[in-house]
């Protein structure tokens, strides 16, 4: 059952320092937050604040000082629990659109025969049948970013990580994979952490926003958005409450923004 | 069907313009023998090469040196291939390995690998071990160099993205790095390529009884050049199309490269 108090992502005090050509950069500095079940939790921030090596460290990529601790137990690596989706796609070149989407399926020993039935049903779902032969650099960026979500969706995964996923793509193609992903979301009630610098994106899909500031990153503000989602979206978009919330967070990441370009 | 003899009359067509330089080549060629510009013991004439070229052919005497030619620069290249990848991969996976190796990948890569028959012929004799010695050590660097670069530049995001689809430590060298290092593999095999025959015809004309080099070396001694031409034409024409076939290969195998499409675009008339 979905029990939407119950913590499923908790980030207590991660730091994280890169070693560079000019000496160690601190990239991330006691960063706390708390992501319940079946919660979509954005986290926006200035370029190169961290937030993404954040989601790295929740998806067991980068070691980091601090504990990340999903459903109880402590992060050690990267596990087939937390999906993960990067913005430059990172699907398998050499894999058609179909081994993909089943490559995930095969690492884990599922029965051919289930297999398929996913992969066939998921290839319907990202409308891309017709496409299933088709290796990756003959697919559009909307295309291949949607294969993605497939492939980890493929797993069923209770958490999604989602790196800027639309950040490559032009903004029509980018509204309707956010309606998709909005739509999985409500369908599967999975526990998304999204990184994003597209304020009105992180207001229209998630729950709770953090605004991290500018390096070393940290969470220095949080927005609860409650949302009446059953409107369309050009209803949503131009009604008061999203536009007041989505000014509110604006103005938050735009501080630290200004903040980080003084730093540069 | 209708389409089928104006297909087969373009490519006709296309291949007609592909080996119009050479036409030209061999016209050129014929015309300064044939208006004795230069002497003709020096610079035999085509005709006299392409007799030559046939009578070579019908005593057996090239399809008997070239395949002891083709088997030492075959042998060569395989293990060189083999052994190169092995190493490539070996330097990007361990740090010991690779702070072993650099340096004498480093400080072997430029020299002239002709340059060691004289000594391999004094530790293995003269004939096969000798020159498939020099083709292996000749096509080993450009393996290690070229596997090496591939999987180091294989993407973080795509091992992580393995990883959390639940690909285990072991399996992500079949399944991600080697595979992103094929295109550079294949780049380094053509090389490679070129390198076997180059290596298996030296060491035949410093330590060998037989194979194509030794014939040239042989008929260039002997001062009979129509013979000696006839026998690098013959290399010439085994080396084109066995570097025509391993493009076929390569495009077979590397489908889903980027590079596929870009042939493919190009050769849209």
């Amino acid at each position: 059952m979905l029990d939407l108090d119950r913590p499923k992502i908790e980030i207590r005090g991660v730091s994280k320092t890169y070693a560079s050509e000019r000496g160690p950069v601190l990239a991330l500095r006691g960063t706390d937050l708390t992501v319940n079940e079946g919660e979509f939790v954005s986290i926006v921030g200035p370029s190169g604040c961290g937030k993404s090596t954040l989601l790295y460290v929740v998806g067991g990529f980068l070691a980091a000082d601090g504990d990340v601790i999903i459903d109880g137990s402590a992060v050690k690596g990267p596990g087939t629990d937390r999906g993960v989706v990067f913005q430059e796609y990172a699907l398998f070149p050499w894999l058609t659109v179909h081994d993909n989407i089943r490559y995930g399926l095969e690492r884990q020993r599922v029965a051919a025969s289930e297999r398929d039935k996913i992969v066939d049903r998921l290839v319907n779902v990202i409308g891309l049948s017709g496409f299933e032969n088709r290796y990756p650099r003959e697919l559009s960026g909307g295309m291949k970013q949607r294969v993605a979500i497939a492939r980890t969706l493929a797993c069923d995964p209770a958490i999604l990580l989602l790196d800027e996923p639309f950040g490559a793509l032009d903004a029509q193609t980018r509204e309707i994979m956010q309606d998709e992903l909005l739509r999985i979301w409500l369908e599967t009630r999975k526990t998304v952490l999204l990184v994003t610098h597209d304020v009105t994106e992180a207001v229209y899909l998630s729950n709770r926003i953090c605004v991290m500031s500018a390096r070393p990153g940290q969470i220095i503000e949080e927005f609860v958005v409650a949302l009446d989602r059953s409107c369309s979206r050009e209803e949503l978009v131009i009604s008061e409450p999203f536009n007041s919330i989505r000014n509110k967070v604006w103005l938050s990441a735009r501080r630290q923004a200004l903040a980080a370009g003084k730093q540069e | 069907m209708t389409h089928f003899p104006g297909k087969l009359l373009l490519s006709a067509t296309r291949w007609m313009v592909r080996i119009a330089p050479l036409i030209l080549f061999g016209l050129v060629w014929h015309l300064v023998c044939s208006a004795q510009l230069v002497n003709k013991d020096f610079l035999p004439s085509p005709l006299a090469v392409a007799a030559a070229f046939v009578d070579l052919f019908s005593s057996g005497e090239i399809a008997t040196n070239l395949t002891i030619t083709l088997f030492r620069a075959a042998v060569g290249l395989l293990l060189g291939a083999g052994c190169g990848v092995w190493i490539g991969v070996m330097m990007a996976r361990s740090r010991h390995f690779r702070e072993y190796v650099t340096p004498i990948v480093g400080g072997t890569y430029s020299l002239p690998k002709s340059a060691l028959i004289p000594l391999f012929a004094l530790w293995f004799g003269i004939g096969n071990l000798t020159a498939i010695a020099a083709v292996f050590l000749a096509c080993l660097l450009p393996m290690v160099v070229n596997t090496y670069h591939g999987v180091l530049t294989t993407p973080k995001v795509l091992v992580w993205s393995a990883e959390a689809l639940g690909t285990r430590e072991r399996e992500l060298w079949p399944r991600v790095f080697i595979r992103n290092a094929l295109p550079d593999i294949f780049t380094g095999l053509r090389i490679a390529l070129g390198f076997s025959f180059v290596l298996a015809i030296s060491a035949e004309m410093i330590a060998s009884t037989n194979g194509i080099g030794k014939l040239i070396f042989m008929y260039g001694e002997n001062g009979t050049y129509d013979y000696m031409f006839a026998a690098i034409c013959c290399v010439v024409i085994v080396a084109f199309f066995s570097d025509r076939a391993l493009l076929v290969v390569t495009r077979r195998v590397l489908v889903w490269h980027e590079s596929g499409a870009f042939e493919r675009e190009r050769r849209r008339p």
